[in-house]
Order: structure tokens, then C-alpha cells, then sequence
């Protein structure tokens, strides 16, 4: 079993190292960029899932500690009928999440951004920005340092403020609940995917404006899906895949 | 009739007594150590992952100045989203107490999840509706427990598959690049055509909602999501007109920032 996993670790690492770019001029010897690599790799696996089995447990311990804290354990039957009632169409949320963002995030990324959480209003634009930034291409390892990069950045950004928040809970408030700034926190959703929408419909225009104009319709003519933006995000991004497939088979065949 | 209202009175009263003697327990000094205990561990996990991915780069030759810029530009840009994660944990905090709601968002969760799963598992454990008045430590456990496990998979999947689908993935995108095929595999192209999907599936909601907000086709519904994203989207076209054309490369950093903050002003202005 340990035997197949490291044939499995090694083929995934060649093939990563195959990809990746030659932008960068080392000086290294090749295999010793090899080993090293093979073993951040590695290690980047063993401490994603040693770590993640952490917090996963303090998680679902909490509610219980603070439970016998106050003097009355979770009710479970009532958390499993709630579960039934809500919680399944997250677990479908979560899968795709998982199908969708790990490719974009790599090993390191991955790990911590489940951790992280805010995915969608955060962490993978903010990912997606710093590949930009960088110039990386997605599958090699230098994506992947960029990505990692990134999302412990944006986290530590995220706890910092969240803690100094907290800490002037009472002063913040009347700032932070003023009705004349709560307009510019209700949109900042919008104001982030209108930022990001230009920066990534120039770069395929040609097929942009179909998947654009297959949601608008969607939202138009079936208002009431507009509470469930997310879970749209899976078919519109199979739509543009297909479409930026088709074209790019199309390319590959004139060539 | 007096002796009713009365009556009423007095369970008002015992309610909201009840209420801020809740949230007071819920804002006690241990929940805060639990929740800050967890919230460190997840900080120094991040500070791991920033310190390897740095000296990993460096070591294979990345240029440090990109390394930086990575970090400054993810900085700017989770400024203000997370600033407007901290309105969730105030708006949070009036029924589950301030703690809990710091953890669940400081970890782990995400904005527009919390409030939903924590109204559903408020109706489950039958205190209605998500409010301090009806908290009981019972339901309160019982809520925090829902938020926990329904939002855990993506983490369950990470442990158990996050190394065998990225090898699948890895070992197909650097196969087909290394054919030696013009234009570099087809990797890339999806993650960026995944993004724009994304992209559109909001921006298509915002117009839908002003659209048929009130009724299909009435062109009467909210309007301010779509001229904000479009502001935005304006500022960002600026922002690149500098970097690509003034060679101004410093503004990268700043340009996603820049924009959400002037299009979040166009929405106080509107």
C-alpha cells in the first residue's frame, strides 16, 4: 500500500516537474531540484491532512466543550432532522467546491483554503489575482507556491481583522452598522466580481459574452434562482469550459 | 384585558432577561478562549504554509520580487472583503454571541452560509427564528454543531482525496504539455474559462435581479449590485490602462482593491 502511494507520489512529481515552467533560470542541478521538490510535495500532503484532521476536530468538538460549558450537550436528533432539511444541499455544495477549486488552488492551496473557508467572495478570486500577477501556468509547481502564497496571506489577513474587530466590537459597530456606509458593504460581492469580470472576460472575449448572456437570461426568465447563485456557478462554468475546449480543439487542428 | 397585557408584560421582560443573560454566557471568557484557541491554531497553520511556500520558492529559483508582489497583492485584496466578513460576525453576534461567530468566520466558514444554516437549525431545535431571546444552551450547542458538520466536507474530501485527484489532474495537463503541443496544454484555458463561468453566473444574477427582481420583465428591481460591478469594472479598466500602457506594474497590487473600493463608494453614492 505505502509502496503504491510512493510509485503514485513519484509519478505525480515527474509529471509535475515536467510541466513545469522554464521562466525561472536556476542554477540547481535537476535532481536536486527533483528531491526537493518530491519532498515539499510530500510534505506539503502530510501536513495539509494532519493539519486540516485537526481542525476538522476541533470544529465538531467545540459546539460540544461549550456545550458542557454552558450545562446541555447538542440536541442530534434535532442536528440530523436540520441536517436533512439544509445541510445536504451543502454537502452537494461542498463536492463541487472540491471538484471545482482544488485543480485551481494545487496541494498547498487546497488544504488551507477548505480550512480557510470564504471561498467564492474570497480566497479563489484573490488566488486567481496573484496567478495573474505572477504569470504562473495552473499545474506547476510555481502556481502552486503562488497559490499557497496567496491564500495564507488572505487568511491571516482575514483572521487579523476579524481579531482587531472583534477587540473594538463596541467602538467599530456604530461605524461599521451606519446607514450611510451599509449600502457600500451590501455590495461587496459585486464590486469584486465587476473587477474581476473585466479582468478575465478580455481575456477570452470571444466566448465570454455566451456564458454572460446564458446566466442573464437564466436569472431573467427563473428570477427565483437568484437565491442560489452558486450553485449555477457548476453549469455556467461547464458551459464556457466546452466553449473554450471547442476552441481551443479548433486551434490544435490548424496548427 | 390589563391583567393579559400585563401578563404579557412580565414574559417580555423575563424573555429579554433571559436573552442577555444568554448572551452573556455566550460571550464568557471560556467560549472565547475555545474559539481563540482554535482561530490561533488555523493562524499558525497559515504562517507554516506562507513560510514553506516562500523558502520553496526561493529555493527553486523563483524571482523574489514576484514572491512579494503575491503577498502585498493578496493583502491589499482581502482587506475589504474581509472587513465586510466582520459586518457578518457583528450581525451574528446579536443571537449567537460574539465568539462563536468570529470562529465560524475566521475559519472555515463563509458569509452567506452562516446566517442560512443557522436559521434552519434554529427552526430544527424549535426556538423559531435566530434570536438571542429564544437561545437556550441546548439549542445554541445544537445550532453550532449543524454549522459545523454542513459545512465540513470540502475539508473530509481534502484529507482523504485531495492527493489523488490533483496526481490524476497533474500527471493528464503535464502529459499532454510535455507532447510538446503549440500554445501549452488545455489546463490553463479551463481554469481561466471556470473562472469566467463564475464570473457570469453572478453578473448574470445581478442583471436578472433588477430585470425581474419584481416580476419577470419589469425592469423594476434592485439596480445597485449591477452599476456597482459595472463601476468596478470601469475602475479596473483604468487601473489596467496604467499598468499595460504607463508601465505603472506597482498599481498590479492595488488594482482589485482600488476598484471594489471606488464601486463600493458608487453604491453609497446611488
Amino acid at each position: 500500500m505505502e509502496k503504491t502511494e510512493d510509485i503514485k507520489s513519484k509519478d505525480q512529481n515527474v509529471c509535475q516537474h515536467a510541466a513545469m515552467d522554464t521562466e525561472h533560470d536556476t542554477q540547481q542541478d535537476p535532481d536536486e531540484r527533483r528531491r526537493f521538490l518530491d519532498r515539499y510535495n510530500r510534505n506539503t500532503h502530510r501536513i495539509g491532512r494532519i493539519t486540516t484532521a485537526i481542525v476538522l476536530a476541533m470544529l465538531i468538538g467545540a459546539p460540544f466543550l461549550i456545550g458542557s460549558y454552558l450545562g446541555s450537550e447538542p440536541d442530534l436528533g434535532a442536528a440530523g432532522r436540520a441536517f436533512l432539511s439544509v445541510g445536504l444541499v451543502w454537502t452537494v455544495s461542498s463536492v463541487v467546491e472540491f471538484l471545482v477549486y482544488t485543480p485551481m488552488l494545487g496541494a498547498g492551496g487546497g488544504y488551507l483554503a477548505f480550512i480557510t473557508g470564504n471561498l467564492i467572495n474570497m480566497k479563489i478570486p484573490c488566488a486567481m489575482n496573484a496567478r495573474d500577477i505572477a504569470g504562473t501556468k495552473s499545474g506547476t509547481t510555481e502556481n502552486e507556491i503562488i497559490s499557497t502564497l496567496s491564500i495564507a496571506t488572505s487568511s491571516l489577513v482575514t483572521i487579523i481583522i476579524l481579531a482587531v474587530g472583534v477587540l473594538l466590537l463596541q467602538p467599530l459597530q456604530p461605524i461599521l452598522q451606519s446607514r450611510t456606509l451599509a449600502p457600500a458593504f451590501d455590495n461587496v460581492v459585486p464590486a469584486l466580481f465587476g473587477a474581476m469580470a473585466y479582468q478575465y472576460f478580455r481575456k477570452l472575449p470571444r466566448l465570454s459574452w455566451i456564458p454572460l448572456l446564458l446566466m442573464s437570461l437564466l436569472f431573467i426568465l427563473a428570477p427565483s434562482l437568484g437565491s442560489q447563485t452558486s450553485m449555477m456557478i457548476l453549469p455556467s462554468g461547464a458551459i464556457t469550459i466546452l466553449l473554450a475546449y471547442a476552441a481551443w480543439r479548433r486551434q490544435q487542428m490548424e496548427v | 384585558m390589563m391583567i393579559n397585557r400585563s401578563r404579557e408584560a412580565v414574559v417580555f421582560l423575563l424573555l429579554c432577561k433571559g436573552g442577555k443573560n444568554m448572551l452573556k454566557e455566550l460571550n464568557s471568557p471560556v467560549i472565547y478562549l475555545i474559539c481563540g484557541t482554535i482561530i490561533l491554531f488555523v493562524a499558525i497553520v497559515c504562517v507554516i504554509a506562507l513560510v514553506r511556500a516562500w523558502r520553496a520558492g526561493v529555493r527553486i529559483g523563483m524571482d523574489k520580487g514576484k514572491l512579494k508582489r503575491t503577498v502585498t497583492s493578496s493583502l491589499t485584496f482581502s482587506i475589504l472583503p474581509s472587513i465586510g466578513i466582520l459586518l457578518g460576525v457583528i450581525a451574528l453576534s446579536g443571537s449567537l454571541g460574539t465568539p462563536w461567530p468570529w470562529l465560524r468566520l475566521s475559519v472555515i466558514g463563509a458569509l452567506h452560509y452562516e446566517t442560512q444554516v443557522a436559521e434552519a437549525a434554529s427552526e430544527a431545535v424549535g426556538i423559531g427564528s435566530l434570536s438571542a431571546e429564544h437561545m437556550t444552551p441546548k439549542a445554541f450547542a445544537t445550532i453550532a454543531l449543524l454549522m459545523s458538520v454542513c459545512i465540513m466536507w470540502g475539508m473530509v474530501l481534502s484529507i482523504l482525496f485531495n492527493k489523488s485527484y490533483l496526481a490524476k489532474i497533474q500527471k493528464k495537463g503535464a502529459c499532454k504539455r510535455t507532447n510538446g503541443r503549440k500554445g501549452g496544454g488545455f489546463g490553463d484555458l479551463a481554469m481561466t474559462a471556470m473562472f469566467i463561468g463564475l464570473v457570469s453566473a453572478y453578473i448574470g444574477s445581478y442583471i436578472g435581479k433588477f430585470v425581474s427582481g419584481k416580476g419577470v420583465l419589469t425592469f423594476s428591481g434592485d439596480l445597485t449590485p449591477l452599476l456597482v460591478s459595472i463601476v468596478s469594472a470601469a475602475v479596473m479598466a483604468v487601473f489596467t490602462w496604467f499598468i499595460e500602457r504607463k508601465q505603472m506594474v506597482f498599481l498590479e497590487s492595488f488594482s482589485i482593491a482600488g476598484s471594489m473600493m471606488i464601486g463600493m463608494l458608487a453604491a453609497i453614492l446611488m
